[in-house]
């Protein structure tokens, strides 16, 4: 295995990655604290004054119901993770699990099935494959997910498929075989955990592809059924912002912003640092 | 006078009259400076054009299928209906359209007998022989009503002569064989028609006004097949120009039957149309503008936008505007500046909106054990005291809609404007007491599902009514969305009774209260239009005597009993109607109407245009 | 030859994977029609007829199989929604979609790759930082903000109305450039941030090698450094990327572009076909879409073997 410490050492120094980390961690911790119960839990009150400007009651101010739109841009926090965790992490793991497949039994059947299903999920028009499953689902909360998974997992696949079939060919992986070790075992021992810079860096892009997707979905009704999101926020602002009220909107985009703004700089923090061309140099 | 370069700083702060008096701006320079206004467009030849803008598209062209109120705007315009309704009249009254008069019913009120008039033709087009068209003939009426009984046709209008006409239910039965002759209805000659009804349908003259009993003739139906839809061919005082996702173009029928305007006989009261310049139009030859561009423009953004740009005559505000235009709610009137600009009408909407618990469902309708069928009842009857209507009003409508108790619409006749508000109005107290008087508490309190098609407005709508229940102590987690992705969906949901709580908006067909209390009727529940699936013998019985005797004192009485039965029973959430905002330049002389009028009105649109009017009949 | 038959019924086997996935979840999961082409106070009996005539009660296989036929012989049926021929519909809408995307594709790759040559030019100076800063930045904002600011700044009396809030009234030069200016820009402030790391990721990579280096100690200019050696090595990723990112672009992008500024475009018929379940639309849809992907593949391959004839 190739030592980790030039890797990290790289990415300490990389000032905007550690940027991009900090503002992650902080919504993080604000997700954390919606989750635990602390905050933003206010989202749904239709009590106060309708398109209040910001005051002492509503940082933010308020929407149209009187809803406090500070409360829900960080109920949204929590949205936006409880979205961006789950979709990024099991889309990379199924993208890592299928594509190690096909790169060990490269150019096989298996190979040419699993390379078959991500050619056919990336033709599909997204909105199409996503309605449906939202349809078939009947609004139930997963649908979003589901359909986001099933088709995000493609582009981790393809790397790792080719990262593995790199992998096949160095020595110890030709020396585990020669022992004669199952082929899961050394791919979930051995090979797997070298494509973990991989994984993390498609961890990091698919979050921020997830939450963009989100975002669009909820506005054409299909995302987010209950609850709030800054979608569902953006979706209702384009009514307000006619009327002059723009405190959802920038509520929300800045918001938004921000967070993948933090997340972008940190996978590009991950991307210098694990870049073996940029090594050489 | 150039549009471009408006440069209005981008301010982004919360500054209210800022905002207004921008859009007021926006407004008075749009309509100066626009490019395309009625005036500029004449020259010598006086050609007119109005600039209408819709809030959603048509369903369809093909008027079998004109179930939604865009399409039924178009379908009375490029084909002709037997009747309509009279352009100014209020309350809206009937008037002949094609035919020669009201209809001459038999002392039994089985037999009505309608002549139309003479001189009426189809526009030409290639599917008639040699491209003319030919004369229109009480034979395409019976046609086209047939229509509506054929399969193929996938029409949407049938329920309204459906078990009304003799033998039409059967020609259907038997193949809808177009060569069959159907009893009830018949063309005695060129120009008489003769309806025969099982059962006397006083209703039945409205109905012939609808969009759906327009008359098309058969050879366009053969020729174009489905592309009907898309290619009409009627005798109306409009034809089709141009028809996409975005938008419509008419133009004027030259060969359409020659009308002189009579303002008495539509109805015009100088008291209450005297500011809209009506009566230059005397004697005009309708329709009075030659071109009508049709926008369908559901976004209310950027509806609003098109409008504020001067690329518009006439639109209807959009609820998030109302605080931007209006200097004052009661009485209702334009700001200053944008009334000297722009008519107002505030237009009552022929319908309303409700929310009806599914009494199928046990957990909030009936329940086959008394003491749970009490228990269930003072529940409904708690949510509905804790309902905030004038909120819902104030956030929603402006404050300007209309409230009302039960299921009788002010736009009907047989409304009651001397009921008690009690029903809707808002006893937190009583909705409590109600509750502990049945053993209902937090814990034991049915999770509610609220249907709703995914939307913004839908969305915040259910928001607003679960903190209305929070109220009263019911838990937030109780108070479920139940979305779905299109209104499709959402219809095939309820009508399949799966919908605890379903929130509709009903249109009403025609003027009459018959059309609104047949929508608790028992027998038309699910999949019928009574989507509660309310079922009251008492009412039930009501509804039967009251269907056959034409509008009256007593019937209205009986009305009036049906909507306590309703009401007293608690099965609805019941009501609001809408009342719209509309606005048009002033230079037109026009009095719009999205209710029962509706589409009709087009025909009366003036221009103004101070060139040679080619409505005015020749010196 | 071998090569090309094999491509060939490689691409035949993703077609068919494609429509037949596509195909289940329209008829299994999609929107049911029927509901909205009843009218009011339906019966159980009418409500069977139009599913019928809609052809929702035949067997799957048998509705698969007749919808490759259609494919395969183009006959593309009529859209359950308006009566319109599906064909048509094509017609009108897939140029104005194509009128409308391709102005801001080209300009966001034609700028994506300036602005990362110069980057690469001037790597890790300060304007390569500020190159750098502003596509990251690009890549943060979300479409439907960009659409939303651009259209209360650009259209609206609240910002600088210049251009139509909506609409598509195309007659000459000039009205289209009035119509597509909005849309254009927001497709390339989306585009931009995202084409602009990608570029300059793949030209720092190509500047890197030697035989840049050796140019260099020759004392060839920078711009025929850029231009000559750094640009023309790198197109095989560009138009890979340039292919790739077609379908992306046109189909998706295009569908808030053009529900938006209310552009009668094939991206609004997508979508108002899928939510509404309008199948005849949809099988139509989809079977292009799968088709020009395959087509897409093909010619970039063809591309690739212009360009650098090392590729075997």
């Amino acid at each position: 295995m190739v030592s980790d410490l030039h890797y990290w050492s790289r990415l300490k120094n990389n000032r905007a990655g550690l940027a991009g980390l900090i503002i992650v961690v902080s919504f993080f911790l604000l997700a954390v604290g919606v989750w635990a119960g602390l905050l933003g839990q206010g989202w749904s009150a239709a009590g106060g004054e309708r398109w209040a400007p910001p005051g002492a009651e509503a940082w933010f101010g308020t929407n149209l119901l009187g809803q406090d739109i500070f409360q829900r841009s960080v109920f949204s926090v929590r949205t936006a993770f409880e979205i961006g965790l789950i979709v990024s992490i099991l889309s990379t793991a199924l993208g890592a699990a299928l594509g190690a497949i096909a790169g060990w039994y490269g150019k096989s059947w298996v190979d040419g099935t699993v390379l078959w299903l991500a050619g056919v999920l990336d033709s599909i028009p997204f909105y199409l494959f996503v309605a449906a499953v939202a349809f078939a689902l009947q609004g139930k909360p997963w649908a979003m997910q589901i359909a986001m998974i099933a088709t995000f997992w493609t582009a981790t696949g393809r790397l790792v498929r080719a990262e593995v079939m790199k992998l096949k060919t160095r020595e110890f992986v030709l020396s585990a075989r020669a022992i004669g070790l199952p082929d899961l075992l050394i791919l979930s021992r051995h090979v797997l955990p070298n494509t973990l810079h991989i994984l993390l860096i498609q961890i990091s892009i698919t979050f921020v592809a997830a939450i963009k997707t989100e975002v669009i979905l909820s506005f054409l009704g299909l995302g987010v059924q209950d609850g709030v999101s800054w979608g569902l926020m953006l979706a209702e602002s384009t009514q307000e912002v006619l009327a002059g009220h723009f405190n959802n909107f920038l509520a929300a985009s800045i918001m938004l912003f921000a967070l993948l703004m933090g997340f972008n700089l940190f996978s590009d923090a991950l991307q210098d640092a694990f870049d073996p061309k940029q090594a050489a140099l | 006078m150039t549009c471009w370069g408006k440069l209005n700083p981008v301010i982004l702060s919360d500054n209210k009259p800022l905002y207004k008096f921008l859009t007021i701006a926006a407004l008075v320079v749009g309509a100066a400076c626009d490019s395309t206004s009625p005036t500029q467009e004449t020259g010598d030849r006086g050609y007119s054009i109005y600039r209408h803008s819709m809030d959603g598209a048509p369903s369809s062209l093909d008027p079998a299928q004109a179930s939604n109120i865009y399409a039924n705007f178009l379908a009375v315009n490029l084909y002709d209906t037997l009747y309509r309704y009279k352009y100014l009249a209020r309350p809206y009254q009937l008037e002949p359209n094609l035919a020669d008069g009201l209809p001459q019913v038999s002392s039994d009120g089985l037999i009505y007998t309608i002549r139309i008039k003479p001189g009426v033709h189809f526009i030409d087009d290639p599917a008639f022989p040699a491209a003319k068209g030919r004369a229109l003939r009480a034979e395409d009426f019976v046609y086209s009503i047939k229509r509506q009984f054929d399969p193929k046709t996938r029409a949407q209008g049938a329920w309204l002569w459906q078990n009304r006409i003799v033998g039409l239910d059967e020609w259907k039965e038997n193949g809808s064989d177009y060569s069959l002759e159907v009893p009830g209805l018949k063309a005695l000659d060129e120009r008489t028609l003769q309806i025969q009804l099982i059962s006397p349908f006083p209703q039945l003259t409205h109905t012939l006004a609808q969009g759906y009993s327009a008359i098309v003739p058969r050879e366009a139906v053969d020729h174009y097949g489905q592309e009907f839809a898309i290619h009409p061919v009627g005798s109306g005082p409009y034809r089709l120009q141009m028809f996409n996702s975005a938008g419509a173009v008419l133009v004027r029928n030259t060969g359409f039957r020659q009308e002189p305007f009579n303002l008495e006989a539509e109805g015009f009261d100088p008291g209450v149309h005297g500011g809209f310049e009506l009566e230059a139009l005397e004697g005009l030859t309708v329709p009075f503008t030659d071109r009508i561009e049709v926008e369908f423009i559901a976004e209310d953004a950027s509806r609003w936008n098109s409008f504020l740009a001067g690329e518009l005559d006439f639109i209807k505000v959009p609820v998030t505007q109302f605080d931007q235009v209006l200097e004052s709610r009661e009485p209702l009137s334009l700001h200053p500046a944008l009334a000297e600009k722009y008519h107002l009408l505030a237009n009552l909407e022929s319908g309303f909106v409700h929310t009806d618990f599914n009494m199928d469902d046990r957990r909030i309708g009936y329940h086959p054990e008394p003491q749970q069928n009490v228990r269930n009842k003072a529940l409904r009857c708690a949510i509905i005291k804790a309902f905030d209507w004038p909120k819902r009003n104030e956030v929603f409508y402006y404050g300007i809609g209309q409230v009302f108790p039960g299921i009788i619409p002010p736009a009907a006749p047989e409304f009651d404007e001397k009921q008690s508000m009690a029903p809707v109005q808002r006893d937190l107290e009583g909705a409590r007491m109600l509750l502990d008087q049945h053993d209902w508490n937090p814990s034991n309190l049915p999770v509610l599902e609220y249907g709703f098609p995914s939307s913004v407005t839908e969305r915040q709508m259910f928001e607003q009514f679960r903190s209305f229940l929070g109220d009263i102590g019911y838990p937030a987690e109780k108070v479920r969305p139940m979305t779905f992705a299109s209104y499709g969906d959402y219809a095939r949901a309820y009508l399949n009774r799966d919908v605890m709580l379903i929130t509709i908006g009903w249109t009403m067909d025609y003027p009459d209260a018959e059309n609104t209390v047949q929508l608790f009727f028992g027998p038309n529940s699910s999949p019928g239009s009574n989507s509660a699936n309310y079922n009251n013998e008492e009412f039930d019985r009501l509804y039967r005597s009251g269907s056959s005797l034409q509008a009256s004192p007593m019937r209205t009485t009986m009305y009036r009993n049906m909507n306590r039965i309703v009401i007293d029973d608690c099965a609805t959430i019941s009501g609001v109607s809408r009342k719209m905002i509309l606005l048009w330049n002033r230079e037109l002389r026009m009095l719009p109407d999205r209710s029962f009028v509706g589409g009709f009105f087009f025909r009366f649109v003036h221009t103004g245009d101070a060139g040679t009017n080619p409505g005015e009949p020749a010196q | 030859m071998h090569y090309a038959l094999n491509k060939l019924a490689y691409g035949g086997l993703l077609i068919l994977g494609v429509t037949l996935v596509s195909f289940s979840l329209m008829v299994w999961f999609g929107p049911d029609q029927t509901y909205t082409l009843i009218g009011k106070n339906a019966s159980a009996e009418q409500i069977a007829e139009v599913r019928q005539q809609l052809g929702y009660d035949q067997p799957f296989a048998m509705r698969y199989g007749r919808f490759l036929v259609d494919l395969v012989t183009l006959n593309l049926g009529a859209s359950n929604s308006s009566g319109e021929q599906v064909y048509s519909i094509l017609k009108k809408t897939i140029p104005v979609t194509l009128a409308l995307m391709i102005p801001g594709f080209i300009l966001g790759n034609l700028l994506g790759i300036a602005l990362g040559l110069l980057a690469t030019y001037k790597k890790d100076q300060w304007i390569d930082r500020l190159i750098t800063g502003l596509s990251v930045t690009g890549m943060s904002i979300s479409f439907l903000v960009v659409i939303i600011f651009l259209q209360v700044l650009m259209c609206t009396p609240y910002g600088l109305n210049l251009f139509p809030v909506r609409g598509w009234q195309v007659t000459d030069l000039a009205s289209y450039l009035h119509y597509v200016t909005v849309p254009t820009l927001s497709l390339v402030i989306i585009a931009l941030g995202y084409n602009t790391r990608f570029y300059r990721a793949v030209f720092v990579e190509e500047a890197g090698k030697d035989h840049i280096r050796t140019a260099k100690a020759y004392g060839a200019s920078p711009v025929t450094i850029l231009w000559r050696h750094v640009l023309k090595n790198s197109m095989v990723p560009i138009i890979t990327r340039f292919m790739f990112s077609i379908p992306l672009i046109v189909i998706s992008g295009s569908l808030l572009i053009e529900s938006y500024f209310g552009i009668p475009g094939i991206g609004k018929v997508t979508f108002d076909a899928i939510t509404s379940g309008d199948q005849p639309v949809l099988k139509a849809i989809v079977g292009l879409t799968a088709v020009a992907f395959i087509l897409i593949q093909i010619a970039t391959d063809f591309i690739y073997k212009l360009v650098d004839p090392r590729i075997a």
